[in-house]
């Protein structure tokens, strides 16, 4: 008996089987990610092709990453959102409110004077409130961050509404503000640099940060991760007030990008947003994928949009088109998984 | 006896180094510890002591109240009386964090590692110190980290690369990183931490478990391990003293120096009972097999396992922890994989298994984790009662309350559910009471072959228990084949017609209990 155990010990290298399926692990993971980077290439060829003299331009490619910065940005903070396992729903209150706060701020054509830099802080700041207040939702009252930032959604769209009032639209009377998210440095959109901004910033956090490193301990296994010692409703409440600065700072882009305010200018932007996070291949489950590539899946969807347009495909079926890849993307994600998962709610 | 004597005169002493026998306090001291749950009494008084630098084993039966033990130690239950104190100090442990923080470790059955993070980050992440130094100002100081996961993994003689995935490691790999994060207690905050290991041999090979020995003996320098193990050989080799629970108390403290395994045997089982003669038919002339299962294997979890039931009798499968029984039975009712051998019941052979073709194949699961497993508690028990075989309670498409009622009570009258209201959410009943409903939704099937219990007796009090033995002993008369995996040794000698003992996923022993008589002794010696 005892003999036979020991033929087996010697069957059985440990330390050989661990080689193998680590060097096959990594090589999946490898593949998984290169393939956004194929399914982008295999985009821009097509296009190009289907579009010859208008897609691959250096106009076109200005209006792509202008196009692409606002779900950039806010891709950055719901990134860190859906790693931890949580999700955060208030994007387009929140942009609206903090847009129009910036607007109101600014010179516009309502009358009021600038208040320069201050406009931005204050809009930042309304941002950072509604992430707090959806955090603390959450972790005080014990309610799901799925319906903690539905409301919170609409609570920030009051606002929005609020802040409008009754009067005409106010649009933005500093032509410098106005046209400041498309002028160019270094033959490049303003917009395109804040979003890069952001994007590295995000990518620092989610590497080299205890906040970035507990979002993604949190989203593995919650529990293990308390009994670890990340402090879990800390960790919770910093990650939605950062996606509050996030959504924040798009809604200050999304007003200078239209040059004026509105109660609704961040329509549309929670769809792109989440689904460029589940195309990059970030687990809705938490715990798996990244700022890097919810990025490649931001640049994925954009230029599936604008390549779309500039082919004469009919922007009613362009959402349908949008919907479709995601399931699409979602499907090939979880394919290699699907055997394992007994229960999908 | 004399050897650790000499080799501590002898030895350089360091100056820091506390003389055990006067006036240091023990590392740890319970005094008079009780746990209930319920009705049931885990730990009633238990008083022991840990010495510096000493090395304690901790051996009992399955439900002796180790796990008990362990999980008031660290900080997972507090204790409903009794005095806890950590190097003279009393402590409240009232979670794992403040276990941590008073010097209390535990490396768990079950592994805790975040597998989406690297090897460093799983070491390093542990309250303490260290973690501390692993960032400044929030920021990681990747280098910094990954050289002292480097140093510790070193230390345990493991060869990973501390940047690596935990998740992309093998189960081994990652059990050494569980001990090696374990093992980096801190040795400044704590003159005399306390390390408890809950069975982290059980999954490990031959040559890991020497480099753990030898790690577990180098530990004595700096602080104490409880150490729990079923492995006997194991627990006499690497220990100093070693405490015997059974039945919620500490009924034997012994040098591991003065005591035979064959005593430490007997102190775990107490009296010895003997196996009641089974006064049915013969197995040779008994029909023909409801259940046969052969050459059953799934990787390392189970081996070559093969057995059959004929109808109207039990085969009860005893083993310790990780002997790989309960995956068996999990994959008789479809709910684990296995990856060869054959399943047949009925003489039919099963094919592609599931848990949805178990159940129309006739067999039932009792599992032993009943609130995750076998209940839906937010449901009422009559919903609960007629989830998976209908019956009346449904026509057609529609369900129908009233009949769902009648049933219900019907069986809550046979079964003396407590309180009569089948209309209550089943969370809200006592666990006895939620066993019976358990029970009930599978004898009400119509067609039931195979009843697969997995340990239906957990935590019941004497009454329920009485009333589940009944129904199962009345279900069996009924000419079910029952496979039963008991609590205690006794249940196993009483009930099984066959008892079959699993050791490290292989059956080493089995008895015909209508042709032999083993004694408890005999079904552990082949388990441990």
């Amino acid at each position: 008996m005892k003999g036979l155990t020991t033929v087996t010990d010697v069957l059985t290298p440990p330390a050989a089987t661990a080689g193998r399926s680590q060097r096959a692990r990594r090589g999946h993971g490898r593949l998984r990610s290169s393939g956004e980077v194929i399914a982008l290439l295999v985009l821009l060829l097509v296009f190009t092709l289907l579009n010859p003299g208008t897609f691959a331009t250096l106009t076109n490619a200005r209006t792509v990453l202008d196009q692409a910065a606002l779900p950039l940005v806010v891709g950055v903070g719901a990134t860190l959102v859906i790693l931890m396992g949580s999700i955060d729903l208030s994007v387009e209150g929140v942009m609206g409110a903090a847009g129009m706060t910036f607007v109101l701020l600014s010179a516009n054509s309502r009358g009021g004077e600038s208040h320069g830099a201050l406009a931005l802080v204050a809009a930042l700041a309304v941002g950072l409130l509604i992430g707090l207040l959806t955090a603390l939702i959450h972790t005080r009252l014990r309610v799901p961050t799925f319906i903690a930032s539905l409301g919170v959604w609409y609570i920030g769209l009051g606002v929005a509404t609020l802040l409008y009032g009754t009067e005409g639209i106010p649009n933005f009377s500093d032509p410098a503000t106005a046209n400041w998210a498309s002028r160019l440095l270094l033959g490049l959109p303003h917009s395109f640099w804040l979003a890069a901004a952001v994007v590295v910033l995000g990518l620092l956090v989610g590497r080299y940060t205890r906040l970035g490193r507990s979002a993604y301990a949190l989203g593995a296994d919650e529990r293990i991760a308390r009994d670890n010692g990340v402090r879990a409703a800390r960790t919770k409440v910093l990650v939605f007030v950062v996606a509050g600065g996030c959504s924040a700072l798009a809604g200050v882009l999304a007003s200078l990008q239209l040059g004026a305010g509105s109660v609704t200018l961040g329509a549309g932007t929670l769809f792109l947003t989440i689904a460029a996070v589940v195309i990059g291949g970030t687990s809705l489950g938490g715990g798996r994928g990244g700022v890097a590539r919810t990025a490649l899946g931001v640049l994925l969807l954009t230029v599936l949009n604008n390549g779309l347009i500039l082919s004469g495909v009919s922007p009613n079926i362009q959402s349908a088109v949008s919907g479709a890849v995601l399931i699409g993307a979602i499907v090939a994600a979880a394919w290699p998984h699907r055997s394992r998962l007994r229960v999908v709610k | 006896m004399s050897a650790p004597e000499v080799v501590r005169v002898s030895a350089p002493t360091p100056p820091s180094s506390p003389d055990p026998s006067v006036t240091t306090p023990p590392a740890l001291s319970l005094t008079g510890v009780t746990k209930s749950f319920g009705p049931v009494h885990a730990l009633k008084g238990v008083s022991l002591q840990l010495g510096r630098g000493e090395v304690l084993g901790l051996i009992g039966e399955n439900g002796a109240g180790k796990s008990t033990l362990l999980k008031v130690l660290s900080g997972v239950h507090e204790p409903d009386s009794g005095a806890l104190e950590v190097n003279g100090k009393p402590v409240r442990l009232r979670s794992p964090e403040d276990a941590a923080r008073a010097g209390v470790g535990i490396v768990h059955q079950e592994q805790s590692l975040l597998t989406n993070l690297s090897v460093a980050e799983n070491i390093a992440m542990t309250s303490g110190s260290r973690a501390k130094a692993a960032t400044r100002f929030g920021v990681y100081r990747w280098g910094h980290l990954n050289r002292v996961a480097a140093q510790v993994l070193a230390r345990i003689g493991v060869d990973v690369d501390p940047r690596t995935t935990v998740g992309d490691l093998s189960f081994v790999d990652r059990q050494m990183v569980e001990i090696a994060r374990a093992l980096q207690v801190d040795t400044g905050a704590h003159a005399s931490p306390v390390l408890i290991l809950d069975e982290p041999t059980s999954l490990l090979e031959r040559d890991e478990t020497a480099v753990l020995e030898r790690e577990i003996r180098s530990l004595r320098e700096i602080g104490s391990v409880v150490f729990v193990s079923h492995r006997l050989d194991e627990v006499l080799r690497i220990c100093d003293r070693v405490v015997v629970m059974r039945h919620g108390e500490v009924v034997g403290d012994r040098r591991t120096s003065e005591v035979t395994e064959d005593e430490l045997f007997r102190l775990m089982v107490g009296r010895d009972s003997r196996a009641t003669p089974s006064e049915r038919r013969s197995r040779e002339d008994g029909g023909t097999a409801v259940l046969q299962v052969e050459g059953l294997t799934r990787g390392h979890a189970f081996r070559d396992v093969s057995f059959s039931v004929p109808a109207g009798t039990t085969t009860a499968i005893v083993g310790t922890n990780g002997s790989g029984r309960e995956e068996v039975v999990r994959a008789v009712f479809g709910a684990e994989p296995f990856s060869s051998g054959s399943l047949r019941v009925a003489g039919k052979d099963v094919g592609s298994w599931s848990v949805a073709s178990a159940v129309r194949a006739g067999v039932a699961y009792i599992p032993s984790e009943r609130r995750v497993e076998g209940m839906v508690g937010g449901l009422s028990a009559a919903e609960n009662l007629v989830l998976t075989h209908p019956g009346e309670a449904k026509k057609g498409p529609l369900l129908r309350p009233r009949a769902r009622r009648r049933v219900a009570e019907t069986w809550f009258e046979d079964l003396d559910v407590r309180p009569r209201q089948p209309e209550l959410a089943l969370e809200r009943f006592s666990g006895g009471n939620q066993q019976k409903v358990v029970l009930a939704k599978w004898l009400s099937s119509p067609d039931l072959k195979v009843l697969v219990l997995d340990h239906p007796l957990r935590g019941l009090d004497p009454g329920a228990s009485e009333t589940v033995n009944a129904q199962i002993r009345a279900a069996c008369a009924r000419g079910t084949a029952v496979v039963l995996l008991p609590d205690t040794l006794e249940e196993a000698l009483e009930l099984g017609d066959e008892i079959i003992v699993m050791r490290d996923g292989e059956v080493t022993a089995r008895f015909d209990t209508s042709r032999e008589t083993p004694t408890a002794l005999d079904l552990l010696e082949k388990m441990v």
